[in-house]
């Protein structure tokens, strides 16, 4: 009995087998090398039949469209809502969203690039703002120029759109919001005799003397960073209206005074205990959700990991980032990550994918609302003027932060990125590891530079 | 001595306890370090039934992964058989360069394999996940190692007795290696369970996603729930374990080229 189930296994996969070597033998020579490079020239006429009739998303010529992007509760979430208020005019109209976290994204786009394939992308993806320009830089042919798309986009933060607009053309319509807020526990501020308002509109300096108040009175600093990553230096940075880059996408870190000063305030704070590092995001959140510190400094996404701490409610208020001490053009704005929609040259129905985010993303009150409760903030000015953004939030205090962080955003000064932006955070990211470990500063910067420039060549 | 065994295998079991652990507690819980177990178990279940469809990934990871290893198996172990019993000096040369492919990382065939299979239109496909790695330089130099034991006094006796070679095979060397079998399969199906990079380029439609691309969904998005993510570490563990249990005897003795 073992034996002749085992035949028949072995049997049924041998037949299977050779369909897979025959099938392999007959398409294979379908890709020679000659083939590929001729591809590679005219990717999206080419290719665009072959997707037709691949991809369900572009089957026929009804109204669907496929999306990719990564949060069920928060950017999936925004998009199956649009796809409803885009739906009351268009009852035709579908979404194929395919939950696909960011990393995969990059990989997914990266391959399809660098084969000339681009025919497996969607039609519209979630990019992080961090890696806009590099991808348009690196992948001229994915993103489709939408400066004339029909997309109003004087209607949001510039701080934002600055991310995904490369040589003055247009390729993003901007999601989420990642204006800076700094949150606080109220209760421990007011052991050492302080209130929020104590923080609202400070420098630098009065934070540090407030958190040395908060210190000796709690034994708490005001905030944890993650050592190895410079978030908080970069939002300092922005904050100053100053970059790592040059408009012309040259490096700018030697004689970049301003971030000269950033470095030196962290320093300070670091050595003051003010500012305590941990090893890892996971102890980051960690740090705050138990009350480790009394506070922290970041995009206005992470108040959504704060109030998972359901005990602190009421405990905790927001209000804007110090502003830097000597730099001209300093502010308390900033921006921490975020994400903007891209439509692909893959895309069947262009004209369809910038009319639904002209009129969802880039013009309807009603979705913004709606998604507001899922911690999705706009940058879409008119958003913020809406009753749902009003609301009080009694987790912070019964504070309208909705409006607040609405009002934040657009006061965010623009950050120049380019193509190596990443490699320049990390680059720096060593830079304050050096010198708070007592090496010169002139120095790490220099060798920082350096580092820089050599993966730009 | 004992000592040390005994805190060598506690930082070895500790990591799988506190998966399992934390699977019952809640994320902020999780995140504070608490090591008990919770009452947060069905809840965390119900969160990732809800948050995504575990089913369907399950499902397609074991057909995914337990074809391959049908497929890889007999394939492979065919080709070590044939290079060790029938070998000359051509097919030495020959098993010598299938050797040197173990040196190319897979990630450099990645963007051709990727066109030709974009072109064969094999995207989103069970013949798209296991073709590229069908046959292994590993499995097939193991085969060929284990073929070195097999007797060939057996071999000659069945062919005097009128035994076809294919029969020699399926009757007599699949048979005595049940353990290089055994062992084999615990590896292709464990790599297969687990890989990510290959099906993650390859699978872009929702319904093709596999466990290890589920489990990546999960640690997305600006809060992570940890509870419900140990959750699905664990139950995304638990078939590769399942097998390793099972063939775990077997393992031990194909690892070291036993013949029965």
């Amino acid at each position: 009995m073992k034996r002749k189930i085992l035949a028949a296994l072995l049997a049924s996969t041998m037949v299977l087998s050779l369909v897979g070597c025959g099938g392999g033998s007959a398409e294979t020579p379908a890709a020679p090398a000659a083939d590929s490079g001729a591809a590679e020239e005219a990717p999206a006429a080419e290719e665009a039949p072959a997707a037709d009739a691949e991809t369900p998303a572009a089957a026929g010529g009804d109204e669907t469209l496929t999306v990719w992007c990564w949060d069920p509760a928060f950017n999936m979430n925004a998009m199956y809502e649009a796809e409803k208020v885009y739906q009351k005019d268009h009852p035709n109209f579908k979404l194929n969203v395919v939950e696909t976290p960011w990393d995969d994204i990059q990989t997914k786009v990266t391959t399809a690039a660098t084969s000339g394939d681009l025919s497996t992308l969607p039609d519209i993806f979630l990019m992080q703002d961090n890696a806009f320009q590099k991808n348009v830089l690196a992948f001229p042919d994915v993103c489709m120029d939408l400066t004339n798309s029909g997309v109003d986009f004087s209607q949001f933060a510039a701080g934002k759109t600055a991310y995904s607009v490369i040589d003055g053309k247009n390729y993003g319509v901007p999601f989420d919001n990642g204006a800076v807020v700094a949150c606080y526990r109220t209760d421990l501020l007011e052991q050492a005799g302080l209130t929020i308002d104590d923080f609202t509109d400070i420098t630098f300096d009065q934070y540090l003397e407030n958190g040395k108040k908060v210190l000796e009175a709690t034994g708490k600093p005001l905030i944890s960073m993650q050592a190895g990553e410079c978030d908080l230096i970069m939002m300092m940075l922005q904050s100053a209206g100053a970059s790592l880059f040059n408009e012309d996408g040259t490096a700018n870190i030697v004689g970049n005074d301003t971030l000269k000063t950033v470095m030196e305030t962290y320093k300070s704070l670091k050595d003051a205990g003010v500012l305590t590092e941990v090893n890892s995001w996971d102890e980051y959140v960690g740090d705050f959700v138990s009350g480790n510190v009394a506070g922290t400094i970041n995009g206005c996404w992470i108040m959504a990991s704060i109030q998972t701490a359901e005990d602190q409610s009421g405990n905790w208020a927001i209000t804007n980032m110090p502003s830097l001490v000597g730099a001209s053009g300093a502010t308390n704005y900033s921006n921490n990550g975020g994400s903007s929609w891209a439509v692909t040259t893959n895309c069947a129905n262009p004209d369809l994918a910038c009319d639904f985010l002209a009129s969802t993303f880039a013009g309807s009150n009603e979705l913004y609302d709606n998604i507001l409760p899922s911690g999705a903030l706009a940058t879409w000015a008119p958003a913020g003027d809406s009753s749902a953004y009003g609301e009080p939030n009694e987790f912070f205090g019964g504070d309208a932060v909705s409006a607040k962080i609405v009002d934040f955003a657009t006061k965010v000064p623009t950050n120049i990125t380019g193509a190596y932006y990443y490699e320049a955070r990390n680059a720096v990211a060593t830079a304050i590891t050096n010198y708070i470990n007592g090496s010169d500063l002139e120095t790490e910067l220099q060798t920082a530079e350096q580092t820089i420039n050599f993966n730009m060549q | 001595m004992y000592l040390f065994l005994c805190i060598v295998s506690f930082i070895s079991v500790f990591p799988l306890y506190w998966m399992v652990s934390a699977a019952t507690n809640k994320s902020a819980d999780v995140i504070s370090g608490r090591l008990i177990p919770g009452g947060y178990f069905m809840e965390n279940l119900n969160n990732l039934l809800a948050a995504q469809n575990i089913g369907r990934a399950f499902g397609n990871s074991f057909k995914y992964a337990a074809i391959l290893t049908i497929v890889s198996l007999l394939v492979s172990s065919l080709a070590g058989y044939g290079f060790e019993i029938f070998h000359d000096k051509a097919k030495d040369t020959l098993m010598s360069i299938i050797l040197l492919a173990m040196m190319v990382p897979f990630v450099a065939t990645m963007i051709p394999l990727f066109q030709m299979f974009s072109k064969a239109g094999w995207l989103n496909t069970t013949i798209g996940f296991i073709l590229p790695t069908i046959s292994t330089p590993f499995l097939i130099m193991m085969f060929r190692q284990s073929a070195r034991s097999f007797p060939h006094d057996i071999m000659e006796a069945a062919r005097i007795d009128g035994l076809s070679e294919i029969r020699i095979f399926f009757q007599m060397f699949i048979p005595t290696m049940r353990s290089t079998y055994a062992a084999a399969m615990t590896i292709t199906f464990m790599n297969a369970w687990n890989s990510y990079l290959w099906p993650k380029v390859i699978m872009t439609d929702a319904n093709s996603q596999t466990m290890p691309m589920v489990v990546a969904n999960l640690t997305e998005g600006y809060v992570t729930d940890y509870g419900m993510l140990m959750l699905a570490v664990l139950i995304c563990t638990l078939p590769t374990a399942v097998v390793f249990f099972c063939l775990q005897n077997a393992f031990a003795e194909g690892i070291t080229g036993a013949v029965k």
